[in-house]
C-alpha cells in the first residue's frame, strides 16, 4: 500500500515535471523520461503484481499526457517493467551505476518501440538519422537522471521503511 | 501478470479509445491529477522573478537599504508585471481579433502542459468538458492553425500538433490553389502530399486550410511553402510546409466549438 501511495505520487510529480517544468530547459524537444526510471526500479526491485499493475498504470498516465494512442505507452512501460523483473532474476543488479544503464535501454527500447509503431500505422519506413540521435541523446540524458533519482527512491523507501528491493528469488 | 496487462495494453491500442468511453476514464483521470500541478508549474514560471527580488531583499543589509530595495523589487516586479500584462493584452486583442474574422463560436483556453515524452507533438490545455469542448474541434491562435483536440477530460484537453505524424489536414496553396494534406512528419516540420506536378507551387506560398475535412474552417494559415521536391518519379512533388505558429512560444489558444458552417448545415439536415 504504501509502495503503491510512494509510487502513485512519484508518477504524479514526473508526468508534470515532464509535462511541464522540463519543458523550460534548452534541450529542444528532449524530454528525460521519469517515468521509465520509476518503471526500472519497480522491474529491479519489486517483482509483485502490484508492481506490474503499477507499471501498466504509469504508461496509461503517459498516454494521458503524450500522444493520441491511448495503449502506447502502457504498452512499452509494461513491457520495460517486464524486461527489467527478468534482467534482474538472471543478474543481481547492487549499484546505480548498472541501474542507470538499464535505464538507458529501456530507453532505447521504448523509444524505438514507439516510433515503430507509430510509424508503421503511418506506412512510413525505416527511421532517420535525427531521430535515432535524438533517441540516443535522450537516453544518455535519462540515464544521467536515473543516478540522481534511485538514491532519492530509496531514500523516500527507507522513510516509508519498505524494503529497498524485492529479496533474491 | 505483465503478459495480461500487456496484452490490455495492446487491445486499448488496437480498438481505438473515445472519450466517454469506460476505457478512456483512467487517462481523463491521469490528465485531471496532473493537471493541479501543471498549473502550479505555469504560475511558479509566472512569479519566479518576483520570488527572487524578494530573496534578495532578505538578504543583511540596513533597514533602510533594505526598506529602498523592497520598494525598487516592487517597482521592478510591477513594471515585469505590466509587461506581462501588456503582452497577455496584445495576445488576447489578436485572439480577439481571429475571433471575429471566423465568425464562429470559439472559447479561450491556456496552454498549461506539452508532450510528456518528447515523441509525440501535442499540448495540454486548461479547459476541457466542463468547458464545452469534445473531441475533434478545431484548436487556432493568432498565427495560424495549432491542432485539433483528441482527449478531453474534465478541466483538461490534449490537442494533437499539426505537425504531428499522426495528423493531417486538407489544405490549399493560396496563390496557385493547389490542392493537398498537410501532414506532420516524423523528424520535424510538415509535408503538403498529393499535390499534382502540374501545379504552379512556389516557395514562400502561404499554405491555408480548405475546410473540407470538417474540423478546421476554411482559410486559416497553416505554414508558408519552404521547400520543393520536384525530382524524382511519381505522380505528385513532395513540398515541405514550414509551420505558421511558433508552438514553443504558445501560451493561449482559441479551440473553435462549432463545426465549419458547410458541415454544421449537413449535420442538421
Amino acid at each position: 500500500m504504501r509502495l503503491t501511495a510512494l509510487f502513485i505520487l512519484a508518477a504524479v510529480v514526473a508526468l508534470a515535471l515532464q509535462s511541464g517544468t522540463l519543458h523550460w530547459l534548452p534541450l529542444g524537444p528532449l524530454v528525460p523520461d521519469l517515468i521509465l526510471i520509476l518503471a526500472v526500479d519497480l522491474g529491479l526491485k519489486h517483482h509483485s503484481a502490484g508492481a506490474a499493475v503499477l507499471a501498466f498504470a504509469m504508461g496509461l498516465a503517459t498516454d494521458a499526457l503524450s500522444g493520441s494512442r491511448v495503449g502506447l505507452n502502457a504498452f512499452m512501460v509494461t513491457l520495460v517493467f517486464l524486461l527489467c523483473y527478468e534482467f534482474s532474476r538472471h543478474l543481481w543488479v547492487a549499484s546505480y551505476g548498472v541501474a542507470s544503464i538499464v535505464v538507458f535501454f529501456a530507453v532505447v527500447i521504448k523509444d524505438v518501440g514507439v516510433m515503430a509503431v507509430t510509424g508503421s500505422f503511418n506506412g512510413l519506413g525505416g527511421a532517420d538519422p535525427d531521430m535515432i540521435r535524438m533517441i540516443l541523446t535522450q537516453a544518455v540524458l535519462t540515464a544521467l537522471l536515473a543516478l540522481m533519482v534511485f538514491p532519492v527512491l530509496d531514500s523516500a523507501k527507507r522513510l516509508l521503511r519498505l524494503p529497498r528491493r524485492a529479496e533474491r528469488e | 501478470m505483465s503478459g495480461v496487462l500487456l496484452l490490455l495494453s495492446a487491445h486499448l491500442l488496437s480498438i481505438g479509445v473515445r472519450d466517454g468511453s469506460l476505457a478512456g476514464k483512467p487517462e481523463a483521470l491521469a490528465t485531471e491529477m496532473v493537471r493541479p500541478f501543471l498549473l502550479l508549474n505555469t504560475h511558479l514560471a509566472d512569479g519566479t522573478s518576483g520570488i527572487y527580488h524578494d530573496y534578495l531583499d532578505l538578504v543583511g543589509v540596513s533597514r533602510e537599504n533594505r526598506r529602498l530595495k523592497e520598494r525598487l523589487a516592487r517597482i521592478q516586479g510591477d513594471e515585469t508585471r505590466l509587461a506581462e500584462l501588456e503582452l497577455e493584452n496584445r495576445r488576447l486583442a489578436e485572439l480577439l481579433e481571429l475571433k471575429d474574422a471566423i465568425g464562429l463560436n470559439v472559447v479561450g483556453a491556456d496552454v498549461i502542459g506539452s508532450d510528456a515524452t518528447g515523441l509525440a507533438r501535442t499540448l495540454i490545455i486548461g479547459r476541457g468538458a466542463a468547458g464545452g469542448l469534445k473531441s475533434d474541434m478545431a484548436v487556432i491562435c493568432g498565427e495560424g492553425v495549432v491542432g485539433k483536440l483528441v482527449a478531453i477530460s474534465t478541466n483538461a484537453a490534449k490537442v494533437l500538433r499539426i505537425d504531428d505524424h499522426n495528423a493531417a489536414v486538407d489544405a490549399f496553396d493560396q496563390r496557385s490553389r493547389a490542392r493537398g494534406i498537410v501532414a506532420g512528419v516524423v523528424d520535424s516540420g510538415m509535408v503538403m502530399k498529393y499535390v499534382e506536378r502540374t501545379e504552379d507551387i512556389q516557395v514562400g506560398d502561404p499554405v491555408v486550410t480548405s475546410g473540407l475535412d470538417g474540423i478546421f474552417p476554411r482559410g486559416l494559415l497553416l505554414g508558408h511553402v519552404s521547400r520543393i521536391k520536384r525530382g524524382g518519379p511519381g505522380l505528385f512533388f513532395n513540398v515541405e510546409v514550414a509551420p505558421a505558429v511558433n508552438f514553443g512560444r504558445l501560451e493561449q489558444v482559441l479551440v473553435v466549438t462549432e463545426p465549419p458552417p458547410r458541415f454544421a448545415e449537413a449535420g442538421k439536415s
